[in-house]
This record gives structure tokens, C-alpha cells and sequence, in this order.
């Protein structure tokens, strides 16, 4: 292996990033099973899911930190099943960032290439440049715990990078900095991404990062991929209800009932009201379904359904506010402060083409 | 009342933790100042009843003559100090690994061998004592320093594994991780990585198990005879021959014991965090 | 880089490379004593002309020990010493625990005070103690008669009661910093937030240290316990310096015992019986420890 990591032209119809039929079990206990992804040269992929979902065993996986206890993984094309992480040619950032503590910031970004044995002088150089393009020249010399989370955090990319791997991966990097930081930071990696479109693969369980900086996600469930696809796709045409409900906040409400035909239309009753069923869901009447609307499909002023206002959650840019009615309740978003008060009664409307509906037994999305 | 006041009490505890602390520091310390006075006073001060305490009686003689005439003694500190040496180096050599390697590596049953080797260090000495006897002496070997540094090993390598893997147990494992995605393999890692942030219980473990090398007695009493004798058994010949010059007597203790007690009150921190913690979590 | 091993498959061989000198170097010095030691037990082994002669005898040297006066005074001893040991081992070293832990007693001088005796070696101590309790020159007779306690310097080693409970003062003042710091450390884990609670809920301070201390550290004094149970049956040293079992046998105590049958009568076989019924007492509460220390163990993770 030459010391400094060799990049052929990639292939731009080969997937930087393939497993086919992943699995890996402790014991009885299946974490990951059936995972499949083909990942593109240059794109930045994010698995998304709850803790214990799998999607940092299968990120462990890719970075042969963990082996699989079946299926295969390919980089580029090349099964690396059996291969150390040193060989796979990746980058990673960890939770909170696992910089060496005893080391200076020079020592953190050089130690890869000390263990691939580059030359003392080329190590200096290439850790000046990285540090120069990250704003971390000034800090050389401090060890991890003088450093700011903001610099650590760079630190951590900067170590990543002087090796210009062919695939970066992230291990929930941002999960512990506070909310403010955390935004600034997501917004340097996706810049980051952008200026060098390296292949990117990026674990979190926040559906909110995980939306502004994909290219495309995976929503993990259980150890499977429920979904797989841009931020649109998975937002506005969730495969599962779990998908649907693990995306968008505030939540999507969902809520059971029967189908049932009027005017030639499908539609479900909730309490005194009627939602109103998109033709193209295709269900047949007597069908058990649940039904998904987003607080940003809910209007007041609609004749769906009159309902009691119950609380008012005001949160700068838009208000949220919870209506109580016989069937159930809703929350709507309304722009900015809202005037209503607890135990108003509105009415509201939702577009039938709005409306999400999924089957009850198999939560798939119809 | 407050919460500072409901923590730490009114007035009526703080008496009370004043007399504790003052209880505690007489039981604690008067026995090692008398150890001290007693090593700095005449005979004759130290034989009249009760104890003659005044300055004049004040002399370093007890320490001139034991230094200058207990060969003995100077050979114990040597021999005690080759042998303490050797057992702590050897034991953080192999047991530090060990410790890692139990701690950290997916060996099979390392629980159970880690607890395996807790109990070796809870074994009375006099049970493996007499086979290590009968076998040290066909081999010609008694009464040699590095056959007692090796006896040790088994007391202080189980200490050293012990401490050190409490330590290693809580290393977070990104800094691994990070390791093996930067290019270093297993052993790299132990070496430029784990090794450089566990210096404290690193200390902690080789004070440990130098201070425990240093005080052994049951196997240096039956595994040497004059030429390996180590601090310990010099002291105890010392007060059985000398058992009426107290001065001197004390004089020989105290020397026996400053070593120790320096590195002990040096390291403090590391021992009450290496050890007290190490068997608390197991 | 030609190796095809995996990460785990890298970590798994590692380990036992890692592990094994360690693990070989301790077999080597223990597993050979340890089996022979039980083997002794069964044999009668006698020492002539600087030759060992055994003959396997079964369990007769187990028998014997049933009917040896000796033996049941010195396990009655042992069980005494033992008992009365860790009970106030145990006691005192929580009363300087939850000393040192309350903020006036926070001052480094404090531990340093619990270093020292730790330190100190068991024969050094004993020495000391030696000279401490002297029947004619001794300052705690100096001390106890300018006090009034007493009218005329007594002999307290010399008399078999008293002989044994000081020998049980010295142990006892030598083993209390280990157990107090051990305690000390279990205190500081306890979380401040439980007593900000308990203070929130309005308990007393004696309901916090009923309801929130003494729960907290039943784990930490349980290990105390059998920690220094452990540690009395080793007691030696101060055996040896102090009275070599005398006056009397008063003062042998099991593993004493077991030296004195092996290395001074020159009874092997017996002295490795009397060992091994040591060892197996030891065995029991290592055990005991370790199921102790496992679920703290579980919980902490």
C-alpha cells in the first residue's frame, strides 16, 4: 500500500458504497438485517433512526469496525467484507469527536499519516495546509481539552481529511453540541461536502439534520431500511407509517378508522367529521386504514371538521396549535403568533391530497 | 434552613465532626509520631517512666549507629528494592497488556479470567507456600533475590491487571475506533494511544504493587536465609536481637518504612483512584 | 498488508497474545503449588536425612485437625479475631469515611493521615506496637498511668485474653485507612442530586443518611466486609513479631498455625491440611465478592 492513498478517476456507474443483504447479529439478537444501499460516487447519504435502530452498527460495518455476520459490503465495487478498516481507504468523525486527548491538535490530524509512516516533513506540511483551510492554524500546539467545541469539531474533520480518503463517514458528530453550535457545524460539513464531493455517509437520529444535509436518506427501523430517498421523497411520500411519523415535526397525527364510500368517494369518519381520502390511494370500502396529516396541511377556516382550540404553542417563525374534536385531535401550524386562545372553537380543512393513508396491518403506505 | 446549612450541618454536627477529626488524627498519627519521637530520643529518655520528652534528650545516634553498624540493614534495603523493583516492572510489563486485553479485546471469557485472577491475589500466602518451598529448595533456589521477584509476581501481577482494568474498562470507544480508522493496528494503538492517557492508574498500579514487594515478609521469611533478606525480615531479626535498645529499634523501622510512606503520601491521589475505584467496580 | 483478518478477527488475536503471558507467568508460579498443596493434604510427608518421604494417607490429616486441641483453639482464634476485626473495621472505617466526606474534613492532610499506616509495613507496625505495648518501657503504660487508668505498668501481651485483643488493636488500627478509603470512594458516589432531593422532599439529615447514604453504600460495605474478612485470615506478620502465638497459644491463629506445623515441626502434610482449610475458606469468600461486585458491575454499565 503506498503512503499516501492513491485515487483513481471514479467510475461514475459503480456505487462508492454498496451492501447488498447486510446482517449482523450479537448472540440471538438480529441488529441489522436485509440492509441494502447503493450509495453514488459523491453523494451524501444519511441513515436516520431512533437509538438501538442499527444504523450505527451499519455504519461500523461499512468502516469494518464491526464485521457482518452475513451479506456482503462492497466499496467502489470491491467486496471488503474481510478487510480492516485501514485497507477500506475511509475517513471517519465520531461522537464526540474521540480526538486523543494527550496529543496537540497537529499530533491529532498527523497521527494517520505517522502510522502510514509519511515522512516527518510531508506529515508537517499536509497537517499545515488541512489546519490552514479549516481556521485551526492558531491552535496547533493546544491538546483537545483547550480547544472549543466548535475547533474540536474541525479538528475532527481536519483528521479526516489529510488523509483525502475516498469516503468520509459520521457517526452522530453534533449529537452533543447545543442546538446553536450544532447548526453552525452542520452547515460547515455540508459546505464541506459541496466544495469537495467526496462520498459522504452520515448517521444521526436527528430528522431535522438528517433532512438539510442529505442528498439522500435511509430511515432505518429495527435494523431494516424502511425508506430509502431524498429528503422530498421520504417527507412527502413516506413508504410506512413509521416513516411518516419519524419525519416532520410536529409530528404527523395519525389516526384509525374504516373506509367507507360517499358521493363515489373514499373517505374515513372521525367522530362527527369526514376526512377525505385521495382517489389514488386505492383503497376499497371496509378497509381498516390510518390516516397521516402534517400540521402544515391542516387550514382553519376549512369544513372538514369544528373543533375546540385546546393549547397554544407559540415558537417565533409559527404557532402551533392542538384542536380537540369528537373524533380526536390535530395539531395545525399557523404563521407566526397566533391570537387564539384555549377553548375556541375554529373549524379547519385538510386537501384530500394531503391526506396520507396507510394500512393498518401492514402500516405500508397506500 | 438552607441547603449549605442542611449539608453540612449546624452547629451542633460541626462540633461533633471537629471531635471526630481530631479523634481520627490522634488515632492515626500518634502512633507513627511516637515511631519518630522514640527513633530520636536516648535510652535513657525512652526507660524512665513515664518517657523523658525534654529537647536535650534529642539525638540522631540511634540512626548513626544503626546505619553504621547493621550491615544488615543496608543489604535489606538493597535486596528489598532490587526485588520490588524487579516484581513491579515485570508485573506492569505483562499485566498491563493483560489488563487491556481483558478489558478491551473480545477475549473469550474475560470476565471469567479476570475474576480468576482477582481470587490468585485473594489466596493466602501459606497455601502455595509449602509446594513453592519444597520446589524452590531442589531447585537450589532459595535465598535469592530474583526467586523472590518472581514469588511476587504472583500477588502483584494480579493487583496490577486488577487496578489497570478497572481503568481500561471505562476508556471510551471512539478513541479506539479512531485509532483503527487512522491506520494503527491493535498494538499501535495500545502503545501510542491507551498506554499515554493511563499514566495515573499506571502510577497508581506500580506504587501498589511496590509498596506491596517492599512489605511482603511470609515468603521472604521462607524462601531466603541470610544473603536475599529483605527489609522486612531484617526489622524483625533486628527487634528480636535488639529488642532493648528501643531507639535504634525504631530508628531501623522508620528508615524501613520512610520509602514507602513517601511514595504513599506522593501518589496518594493515584492509589485512592487506581485501587479504592478498581475494586468497587470490578 | 496481505492479512485478511477483520477488525474483530485483529482485536480477538490480539487479545490473547496480550493476555497470555500474563495468564502463563501466574499458572506457572500458582497452578503447580496449588495442586501440590492439595495433594500434601492427603499424604503424611516426612522430612529424613534431608530426604521427603510420603505416603498417601486419604483424609487422614483432615481427621486429625478434628481432633487437635490446638487447632479448634487456633480456628476459635481465627473466628474470634475475624469476627472482631471486621466488625470494627468496618465501623470505624465508615465513621472516617462520612468524616473525611463532609466538607471540614476535606483538607489533603486527612488522606495523607490514611496513606501512612497503609504504608507502614505489617512487621514495621508490629515493631512499632512491640515497643508501643512494652511491658516496662511502654508509653501506653507511661501514657494510661499518668492518666489514672491504671496504678502499675502491665504486661498486655503477657496475659492470653488481652494478648489476642491487642493484637487485634494493632491490626485493626493498621487496616482501617484501606477499608475508609474504599468506603471514601463509595461515598463520593453517591449523587449530590439524591440529597438535594431528599432535601426537596423535606427529609431530616438522619432520613437522608437512613434513606439515601446508607442504601446507597449497603453495595460498597457489603465488599468491605468480605474484603477485610479476606484480609484477617491472612494476618501473619503481626503473629510472628508480636507474641509467636504465645502466651499460651492464645495468639495462633490459623495461618500461623499452618507455618508453625509446616516449617517449625516439620509436619508437611498436616501444615498443607491446615493451609488448604484456609484456602477454602478464602476460595468461599472470593466467590462471595465477586457476586458481590458483579451486579455493581451490571448497573454501572
Amino acid at each position: 500500500m503506498t503512503s499516501v492513498p492513491h485515487r483513481a478517476e471514479p467510475n461514475r456507474s459503480v456505487p462508492a458504497i454498496e451492501l447488498r443483504r447486510v446482517a449482523k447479529s450479537f448472540g440471538t439478537v438480529q441488529v441489522c438485517r436485509d440492509v441494502d444501499l447503493a450509495i453514488r460516487q459523491g453523494e451524501f447519504v444519511t441513515l436516520l433512526g431512533p437509538s438501538g435502530c442499527g444504523k450505527t452498527t451499519t455504519l461500523n460495518m461499512v468502516a469494518g469496525l464491526e464485521d457482518c455476520t452475513d451479506g456482503d459490503i462492497l466499496l467502489a465495487g470491491r467486496r471488503v467484507n474481510e478487510l480492516s478498516p485501514v485497507e477500506r481507504d475511509v475517513a471517519m468523525v465520531f461522537q464526540n469527536y474521540a480526538l486523543y486527548p494527550h496529543m496537540t491538535v497537529a499530533e491529532n490530524i498527523g497521527f494517520t499519516l505517522r502510522m502510514r509512516r509519511v515522512p516527518r516533513a510531508e506529515i508537517e506540511a499536509r497537517v499545515a495546509a488541512i489546519a490552514a483551510s479549516l481556521e485551526l492554524s492558531h491552535v496547533l500546539g493546544r491538546l483537545p481539552a483547550q480547544l472549543s467545541g466548535g475547533q474540536q469539531q474541525r479538528v475532527a474533520i481536519g483528521r479526516a481529511l489529510v488523509r483525502e480518503p475516498r469516503i468520509f463517514l459520521f457517526d452522530e458528530p453534533f449529537s452533543n453540541l447545543d442546538a446553536a453550535l450544532r447548526v453552525k457545524m452542520r452547515a460547515e460539513v455540508k459546505q464541506l461536502h459541496q466544495r469537495l464531493g467526496v462520498t459522504s455517509l452520515f448517521v444521526t437520529h436527528d430528522q431535522e439534520e438528517a433532512m438539510s444535509i442529505s442528498d439522500r436518506i435511509a430511515v432505518m427501523n429495527r435494523g431494516r431500511v424502511e425508506q430509502f430517498g431524498t429528503p422530498e421523497e421520504i417527507y412527502a411520500r413516506p413508504a410506512t407509517r413509521y416513516v411518516a411519523s419519524f419525519i416532520g415535526s410536529p409530528q404527523i397525527e395519525l389516526m384509525s378508522g374504516v373506509v367507507e364510500v360517499r358521493d363515489g368517494r373514499p373517505t374515513v369518519p372521525l367522530g362527527s367529521a369526514r376526512l377525505t381520502l385521495p382517489e389514488e390511494a386505492g383503497v376499497r370500502p371496509g378497509q381498516r386504514v390510518e390516516v397521516g396529516v402534517r400540521p402544515e396541511h391542516v387550514r382553519l377556516g376549512g369544513e372538514s371538521l369544528s373543533a375546540t382550540v385546546r393549547l397554544v404553542q407559540p415558537v417565533g417563525p409559527a404557532t402551533h396549535v392542538v384542536l380537540d374534536w369528537d373524533g380526536g385531535s390535530l395539531t395545525t401550524t399557523l404563521p407566526g403568533f397566533s391570537r387564539l386562545r384555549p377553548g375556541e372553537t375554529v373549524t379547519a380543512g385538510i386537501d384530500p391530497r394531503d391526506v396520507l393513508v396507510f394500512d393498518q396491518e401492514t402500516g405500508l403506505r397506500l | 434552613m438552607s441547603y449549605a446549612l442542611y449539608r453540612h450541618g449546624g452547629p451542633g454536627l460541626r462540633l461533633a465532626t471537629y471531635a471526630g477529626l481530631a479523634l481520627f488524627v490522634v488515632w492515626s498519627a500518634a502512633p507513627v509520631v511516637w515511631l519518630v519521637l522514640s527513633s530520636l530520643l536516648q535510652q535513657k529518655a525512652l526507660i524512665a517512666r513515664p518517657p523523658d520528652l525534654s529537647p536535650q534528650n534529642l539525638t540522631l545516634d540511634n540512626f548513626i549507629i544503626v546505619v553504621g553498624s547493621a550491615a544488615a540493614l543496608g543489604r535489606g534495603i538493597l535486596n528489598s528494592l532490587v526485588v520490588a523493583l524487579f516484581s513491579t516492572a515485570v508485573a506492569l510489563a505483562l499485566g498491563a497488556p493483560a489488563a487491556y486485553a481483558l478489558a478491551r479485546l473480545s477475549v473469550p471469557r474475560a470476565d471469567a479470567i479476570a475474576f480468576l485472577v482477582l481470587a490468585t491475589q485473594m489466596l493466602p500466602s501459606i497455601a502455595i507456600a509449602i509446594p513453592l518451598f519444597l520446589v524452590i529448595s531442589r531447585l537450589g533456589l532459595i535465598d535469592n533475590v530474583l526467586t523472590l521477584g518472581v514469588v511476587y509476581l504472583s500477588f502483584n501481577l494480579p493487583i496490577v491487571i486488577w487496578i489497570l482494568r478497572g481503568f481500561f474498562l471505562g476508556i471510551p470507544a471512539g478513541l479506539e475506533k479512531a485509532a483503527a480508522i487512522d491506520g494503527a493496528g491493535v498494538l499501535r494503538t495500545f502503545w501510542h494511544i491507551v498506554l499515554p492517557i493511563s499514566i495515573p492508574p499506571l502510577g497508581a498500579a506500580a506504587v501498589f504493587a511496590f509498596v506491596e514487594a517492599w512489605n511482603e515478609f511470609f515468603f521472604a521469611l521462607i524462601l531466603t536465609r541470610q544473603s536475599a533478606q529483605t527489609v522486612p525480615l531484617v526489622i524483625a531479626a533486628f527487634a528480636g536481637q535488639y529488642q532493648t535498645v528501643f531507639g535504634q529499634m525504631m530508628a531501623a523501622a522508620l528508615i524501613s518504612v520512610v520509602p514507602v510512606i513517601v511514595l504513599a503520601i506522593v501518589f496518594r491521589d493515584w492509589i485512592v483512584r487506581g485501587f479504592a475505584d478498581g475494586m468497587m467496580k470490578g | 498488508m496481505a492479512s485478511t483478518a477483520t477488525f474483530e478477527q485483529r482485536r480477538r488475536y490480539a487479545g490473547l497474545f496480550l493476555v497470555a503471558p500474563a495468564i502463563l507467568v501466574l499458572v506457572a508460579i500458582l497452578g503447580y503449588p496449588i495442586v501440590e498443596s492439595l495433594m500434601l493434604a492427603l499424604h503424611k510427608v516426612q522430612l529424613s536425612a534431608g530426604a521427603i518421604q510420603r505416603s498417601f494417607i486419604g483424609l487422614g490429616n483432615f481427621e486429625r485437625l478434628l481432633a487437635d486441641e490446638t487447632f479448634r483453639r487456633a480456628a476459635l482464634n481465627t473466628l474470634y479475631f475475624s469476627v472482631a476485626e471486621v466488625v470494627l473495621v468496618v465501623v470505624l472505617s465508615f465513621a472516617i469515611a462520612l468524616l473525611l466526606n463532609h466538607p471540614l474534613g476535606r483538607p489533603g492532610l486527612f488522606r495523607i493521615l490514611l496513606v501512612v499506616p497503609w504504608a507502614i509495613a505489617p512487621v514495621a507496625n508490629a515493631v512499632l506496637w512491640k515497643w508501643i505495648l512494652n511491658a516496662n518501657y511502654g508509653v501506653l503504660n507511661g501514657l494510661l498511668q499518668a492518666l489514672g487508668v491504671i496504678d502499675t505498668y502491665q504486661v498486655w501481651l503477657g496475659t492470653p485474653a488481652s494478648a489476642l485483643n491487642f493484637l487485634l488493636l494493632v491490626d485493626v488500627w493498621k487496616s482501617v485507612p484501606f477499608v475508609a478509603l474504599l468506603l471514601l470512594a463509595g461515598l463520593q458516589r453517591v449523587p449530590s442530586i439524591l440529597y438535594r432531593a431528599a432535601y426537596m422532599d423535606g427529609a431530616s439529615r438522619f432520613q437522608a443518611f437512613r434513606h439515601v447514604t446508607l442504601p446507597s453504600m449497603r453495595g460498597a460495605i457489603a465488599i468491605a466486609v468480605v474484603l477485610q474478612t479476606i484480609w484477617s485470615l491472612r494476618v501473619f506478620d503481626l503473629v510472628f513479631v508480636l507474641t509467636r502465638g504465645g502466651p499460651a497459644d492464645a495468639t495462633v491463629l490459623m495461618n500461623f498455625l499452618a507455618y508453625r506445623v509446616t516449617f517449625n515441626f516439620l509436619d508437611i502434610g498436616y501444615g498443607a491440611a491446615i493451609a488448604n482449610v484456609i484456602f477454602i475458606l478464602t476460595l468461599l469468600l472470593a466467590i462471595l465478592y465477586i457476586r458481590l461486585v458483579r451486579p455493581a458491575e451490571g448497573a454501572a454499565r
